[in-house]
């Protein structure tokens, strides 16, 4: 048995190293993989208090959507840096942005987002976030990445949360799911939507202000 | 991904399936490094860009028809299905169906490890589909995650992805959803070489049959989320488009363990709007 095992080893040695070889060999035409250890304690520390604050708060089953929704819209502002996510959505546009539709753009976005936050946070409903790690993007430009589980979730879920700031003062500007990053995927949805309607920024307004009043966010 | 919690049972296995697996990795090595060389892009490591990177989407008339077509398909069909679905069995049971359709992929995503050189995760995913199918009741339960083997998932996009192929232009099929070229050819490939179809019984068969009809009900209602965020979006295509396009380029990441590069948060991209604007602002 333990010869049999000896030789069997040795073969798949053989096999592995030739394995390697290849492999190997196409890797060296791919560029050198950026492994970053480049972590920020900082950065790390406040998602995995605040996060899990809104976390905790929507896998509170004892609450109501509603009183869910309040408590939320109260810790959005500590969570979140609101006024730059406002203007990251609004891509090329955030330059073309007249005072007057940003004044009524703010608003209305903010109220849509909430709800878009809250419902993807809520479509989870895990209750212990715990963070792994976290890539420097640049000074000051976090990545955290965190994993969800416990309550509904049957497979721990990966989240990433990328917060800017330094120190121990930090705000999130986007959450990823599944490899999917809201305030990007927004950016996108609306630039195109003002796009289509002939670079009226007004258009986008109108729908979202429409959509926040039949959204199917927090109210599921 | 880390590969420590081997032991040593698992690891041999791993090296017979590399052994196996050699041939077809050999074919795959010749032409990898030519399609890696599109792959050696500047500026990979940690940064940001300036802008989000726009879509590649050529096809987007056809496409928006399509996905027009598909979702009216989805609200007349799929949709009603899956609701009646959830509305009927208890979210524990949908969970067990989840696994089971789940464990029936195993099999491909051991092929797919094993054409991206990764013998470790293919020893790894070879013993969780033993272990479920067996100990765990034809996959119904997740016992190998309980031993330390957690899920990865794996497809042939993500291996052309972890070869170098591109995304390439972005597709939507209508009861097949979003794709691009590269995951499109990959899906047809996965389906077309898939283990259990081959020993089991593919679509001529009643196993065949009601393992489909099974695997898109599940998916419908795993996805309903998603479908459900939709109704949040301002241009719906744009936002599956997005949507489809970071997870694939996400799930590719797992293979090549390549960073991500955000766009830049602060600065507005530098592209003048369509209309109404004098001049271009120049790039930084």
């Amino acid at each position: 048995m333990t010869g049999m095992t000896m030789t069997n080893t040795t073969t798949r040695r053989g096999a592995n190293a030739a394995l390697l070889a290849f492999f190997g060999a196409a890797a060296l035409a791919a560029p050198a993989f950026a492994q970053n250890s480049a972590r920020d304690a900082g950065a790390e520390a406040f998602v995995q208090t605040k996060a899990q604050r809104v976390i905790t708060v929507l896998a509170n089953k004892g609450m109501s959507d509603a009183q869910k929704a309040q408590v939320f819209h109260q810790a959005v502002d500590e969570l979140a840096d609101v006024p730059r996510i406002t203007n990251f959505v609004l891509g090329k546009y955030a330059r073309t942005i007249t005072p007057e539709q940003r004044a009524r753009f703010t608003p209305i976005f903010r109220t849509y987002a909430e709800n878009v936050y809250q419902s993807r946070i809520d479509d989870y409903r895990g209750e212990q976030l715990k963070v792994v790690g976290s890539v420097v993007n640049k000074p000051g430009d976090v990545t955290v990445k965190t994993v969800i589980s416990g309550g509904q979730i049957t497979q721990p879920l990966p989240v990433s949360w990328r917060v800017l700031g330094g120190g121990q003062t930090w705000k999130v500007v986007d959450v990823q799911f599944k490899g999917i990053w809201l305030a990007i995927t927004q950016q996108q949805d609306f630039v195109s939507t003002i796009d289509n309607a002939g670079g009226n920024i007004d258009v986008l307004i109108n729908q979202l202000q429409k959509s926040g009043s039949n959204s199917s966010g927090g109210k599921r | 991904m880390s590969h420590q919690h081997q032991s040593p049972r698992h690891e041999a296995t791993g090296r017979h399936i590399a052994a196996a697996g050699l041939a077809v990795a050999a074919s795959l090595a010749t032409f990898a490094p030519a399609l890696a060389q599109d792959q050696a892009v500047p500026g990979q490591s940690v940064g940001t860009t300036a802008s989000v990177e726009t879509a590649n989407d050529p096809w987007e008339g056809f496409n928006r028809g399509s996905f027009k077509f598909g979702m009216g398909l989805d609200r007349a069909i799929l949709s009603p299905v899956a609701h009646g679905y959830m509305a009927v069995t208890p979210r524990v049971v949908r969970n067990r169906v989840s696994s089971a359709v789940y464990n029936l992929g195993e099999p491909n995503t051991v092929m797919n490890l094993v054409l991206q050189g990764k013998p470790k995760g293919a020893a790894r995913s070879t013993t969780r589909f033993i272990v479920n199918s067996t100990v765990g009741v034809l996959g119904l339960f997740d016992v190998a995650a309980k031993m330390h083997l957690p899920r990865r998932d794996s497809d042939f996009g993500q291996t052309f992805g972890k070869w170098g192929a591109k995304a390439g232009p972005y597709v939507y099929v209508p009861l097949m959803g979003p794709l691009n070229v590269r995951d499109g050819v990959g899906r047809a490939l996965d389906i077309f070489t898939d283990p259990v179809s081959f020993y089991v019984g593919g679509l001529s068969t009643d196993f065949g049959k009601a393992r489909t009809g099974v695997t898109i009900v599940d998916l419908r209602a795993q996805t309903d989320p998603a479908f459900q965020a939709l109704k949040d979006a301002a241009d719906p295509y744009v936002t599956t488009r997005s949507a489809y396009t970071q997870y694939r380029e996400a799930f590719v990441r797992e293979a090549t363990g390549d960073a991500e590069v955000l766009p830049d948060f602060d600065s507005p991209p530098p592209e003048a709007p369509p209309q109404g604007a004098p001049a271009e602002a120049p790039k930084p």
